[in-house]
């Protein structure tokens, strides 16, 4: 994705993508039968092994990157993942450990980055819900206890992919203002219910909490003051979020054009009818932009430069339009083959299509860079 | 001055030598480029005061051979050049000075014989050459090896008749950069050549054309039996096509973008302060818009830079990756123009006269699908990417196989049969 991409980032993306293509090609994306419990648990465990969740966590705290920028790493990972549409909570387990060593309790932090670093357990960010109009702080409030604790209420949506040990990050409401909490999703009144989803290479649960009572070490930030929190939280989680995308994007193109040169229509391969040529040119040019911006977002956001932030929501909003812009003229371009369930062009643009919407979808995100600008 | 290569040393010595001998000016507008172009002959004696003074201090073609009177340091130092220089006049040549500097010097710099180089880059370098491109013809545009002018060999001259359009600031240009057929007997590409023609030599009559924004930047020439030598030619006598090759790289800016100099941080300032105006700040329509110019913005820059980067790392640098940032520029430019139109609503449609902010967005409008036509169209770059980057088959061509001279027969005798 990366134009220049150092020798030590180049090996960990070489061992990355073999760790991948041999352990869960699309063969196994495709079959949620094959990518139960055991075999994400494994997966995770030899994920962590090759350092893919210890990148946004300093090395005090047991965590550690390889350039210098783990953001520019974490994302550069993303995008292999993004190619093979990878599943497990990738995003959500990086955010969470980020979030969790920037603003967690000493006890959180023992008990939460060990096991995540490791690959122990994953960690989600419930943060979308039904009808907040993509604040991130909708869906569930918070009653602020006596001693500093929280009780959670109300319902996150689209968490992605919870697993039964999995940590929640959940950001609600309290009368104060927006805050966040650590919780497992095995406590007592929280209620984890599979979706069905457009994205089938992931799970997506609605996770609901009735009464749930949250010790003070676990609340992340202060209830009220976790603007700045919530704006990195965000930004990280867009950035990584549209790398995967780039990853797909790139993959999903390659797949297009190569068939485009295979396959005889009038007596020509039809990728040399100017309609389809011209449509892969732009999205050729399409994925040259978004790998140029994402990369930007990344390096700007990991580097603390100033920019971060604007920088990550223009590449979220950028991605989130031309990704789904290229997923459907791609599809376009395998005419009937693509609407099969046997292809693979499907699995792509339900992928595109949710990652465009997670975390912000376009017009949020052009929105937030206008508030950010002080617009 | 050192002569070192040290970026950081060059950019300290750059800077201090604008500071003391440069005059500010007043902030660079959101795109980094001055908000109007010389366009006048005073303007053009005027730039060439200024440029003189930059070559004369070893300011001038910082990445041309130092033995034709450059620095010969890379583009990376031009790019630092142009930060600091950012805020201060420079030498302003308008249009005629980006084909000058960019495509016409750098292609000559890398075909033409030694002699040749020797008369005419200092020449360009100090400001005492202007030139232009005889490229397009009304007959042939994208379809350039398509032109029908001649250049007919007669004893040590060349004789070329023939018309030429759309050339940019040929009215201030001394020079010109003209493509001729000098075989008809084989197919397009391999019967072309290139000459350096003096724009005031005998028989070439330069005319301006108005444009849709009321200027009259770009010209039509006739060339009525205009005698060049040898020692004009550009390049090798029928080898044309080669030099065509490396002169669209730099016309599709390898180096510059025709984006930001520098990384766009402030959003779409342009549009911010026309939403205020028209009281629509707070417009959720308008907002989306003012970002997705801002999005556009920033993406053009950081696409420059990749693109960079690949032709960098290619030893000849391809046109066909230069072509993203054409495109590029060729898509977001209408689209950018647009936006503004947009946001400015009724505002943008009419304004009080002679109010030149007012007529702005129109203004803009109105250039907004410059680059997607200019120095090669839209469509030229998707057919780039997609046959010489994606490696897409090439459509059935009619010509390319066909001695030229039997071309347009074939052309207006088509049938709509193919084969
Ligand atoms: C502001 C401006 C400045 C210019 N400056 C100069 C200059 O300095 N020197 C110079 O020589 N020229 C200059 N030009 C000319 C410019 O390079 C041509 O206009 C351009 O290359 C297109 O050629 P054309 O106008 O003949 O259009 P045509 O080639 O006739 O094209 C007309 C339409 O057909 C499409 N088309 C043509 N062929 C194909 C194809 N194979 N596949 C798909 N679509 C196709 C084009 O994309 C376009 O949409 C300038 C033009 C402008 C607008």
């Amino acid at each position: 994705m990366d134009t220049d991409v150092t020798e030590d980032q180049r090996a960990l993306l070489d061992v990355s993508e073999r760790f991948m293509g041999q352990t869960c090609p699309l063969t196994v994306v495709r079959d949620p039968e094959a990518r139960n419990g055991a075999f994400l648990a494994s997966y995770r465990r030899q994920a962590a092994e090759l350092g893919w969740f210890s990148m946004l966590v300093p090395e005090a705290l047991g965590g550690g990157n390889i350039s210098g920028n783990g953001v520019l790493d974490a994302a550069l990972i993303a995008y292999k993942r993004g190619g093979l549409l990878q599943p497990g909570s990738y995003v959500g387990t990086n955010v969470v450990a980020c979030a969790v060593a920037a603003a967690g309790s000493d006890e959180l932090r023992r008990q939460v980055l060990g096991p995540l670093v490791a690959g122990e357990v994953s960690a989600s960010w419930a943060v979308a819900s039904a009808d907040a109009n993509g604040e991130p702080d909708g869906g569930v409030t918070a009653e602020v206890t006596a001693d500093g604790g929280l009780v959670l209420n109300g319902a996150k949506t689209a968490v992605q992919d919870v697993e039964p040990l999995s940590w929640l990050l959940v950001t609600c409401r309290t009368s104060a203002g927006p805050a966040q909490a650590v919780v497992a999703a095995e406590t007592a009144g929280v209620t984890v219910t599979e979706l069905d989803a457009l994205d089938i290479s992931r799970r997506f649960a609605e996770v609901r909490f009735d009464n749930v009572a949250v010790a003070p070490s676990a609340v992340v930030g202060i209830p009220g003051a976790i603007a700045d929190l919530l704006g990195q939280q965000l930004a990280l989680a867009a950035v990584l979020t549209a790398a995967e995308s780039v990853g797909a994007m790139d993959h999903e193109l390659n797949m297009t054009v190569e068939y485009a040169k295979d396959r005889i229509a009038f007596g020509r391969p039809i990728g040399s009818f100017q309609a389809v040529k011209h449509v892969l040119a732009d999205m050729s040019l399409a994925v040259e932009m978004a790998k140029a911006v994402v990369g930007a977002a990344a390096r700007s956001l990991g580097d603390d430069d100033g920019y971060g932030e604007e920088a990550a929501s223009i590449a979220k909003a950028l991605v989130g339009e031309s990704s789904i812009e290229l997923a459907q003229n791609c599809f376009q371009v395998f005419g009937g083959i693509g609407y099969t369930w046997e292809h693979d062009q499907h699995l792509y643009l339900r992928r595109l299509t949710t990652d465009a919407g997670l975390f912000g979808d376009a017009a949020w995100h052009r929105e937030r860079l206008c508030q950010l600008a002080g617009l | 001055m050192s002569n070192g290569t040290d970026i950081e040393t060059f950019r300290q010595e750059a800077r201090a030598w604008i500071k003391a001998n440069l005059e500010p000016r007043p902030k660079a507008s959101a795109t980094g480029r001055p908000d109007r172009e010389a366009s006048t002959p005073e303007d053009i004696a005027r730039a060439r005061v200024l440029q003189r003074k930059l070559f004369d201090s070893g300011w001038a073609g910082l990445s041309y051979p130092a033995e034709y009177g450059g620095r010969g340091l890379t583009a990376l130092h031009e790019r630092v050049w142009r930060e600091e220089a950012l805020d201060y006049y420079t030498p302003d040549f308008g249009v005629a000075g980006s084909v000058t500097f960019g495509a016409i010097g750098r292609s000559l710099v890398a075909h033409c014989t030694p002699e040749f180089c020797r008369q005419h880059i200092p020449a360009i370098l100090s400001g005492d050459e202007v030139w232009c491109q005889f490229y397009s013809e009304p007959e042939a545009g994208s379809d350039l090896a398509g032109i029908r002018t001649r250049a007919v060999k007669d004893g040590e001259r060349w004789i070329i008749s023939g018309s030429k359009i759309w050339s940019s600031g040929a009215y201030l240009a001394d020079w010109a950069m003209c493509l001729a057929r000098t075989d008809w007997s084989v197919p397009k590409h391999r019967g072309l050549t290139w000459f350096a023609v003096p724009t005031n030599a005998k028989g070439v009559e330069v005319r301006q054309i108005r444009q849709i924004n009321g200027n009259a930047e770009f010209c039509e020439e006739f060339l009525d039996e205009v005698e060049v030598t040898e020692d004009d030619v550009i390049g090798e006598v029928n080898k044309g096509w080669a030099v065509t090759q490396t002169m669209l790289v730099y016309e599709r800016g390898a180096g510059e973008m025709g984006a930001s100099m520098v990384e766009p941080r402030e959003l779409a300032p342009d549009l911010v302060a026309l939403a205020r105006k028209v009281g629509r700040a707070e417009d959720p329509a308008a907002r989306q818009a003012i970002a997705k110019a801002h999005i556009n913005d920033y993406a053009q820059y950081h696409l420059g830079h990749r693109i960079a980067d690949r032709l960098r790392a290619q030893a000849t640098p391809d046109p066909a990756v230069a072509a993203y940032g054409k495109l590029a520029s060729g898509v977001l430019a209408p689209i950018r123009a647009r936006l503004g139109m947009e946001v400015g609503g009724p505002a943008a449609l009419a304004w009080a006269a002679g109010d030149e902010d007012g007529g702005r967005p129109a203004l803009n409008y109105l250039n907004g699908r410059v680059t997607s036509i200019a120095a090669g169209t839209n469509e030229m770059q998707r057919n780039g990417i997609g046959e010489r980057v994606l490696g897409l088959p090439r459509e059935p061509s009619f010509d390319t196989n066909k001695p030229f001279n039997e071309v347009l027969g074939a052309a207006r005798n088509w049938n709509s049969k193919v084969g």
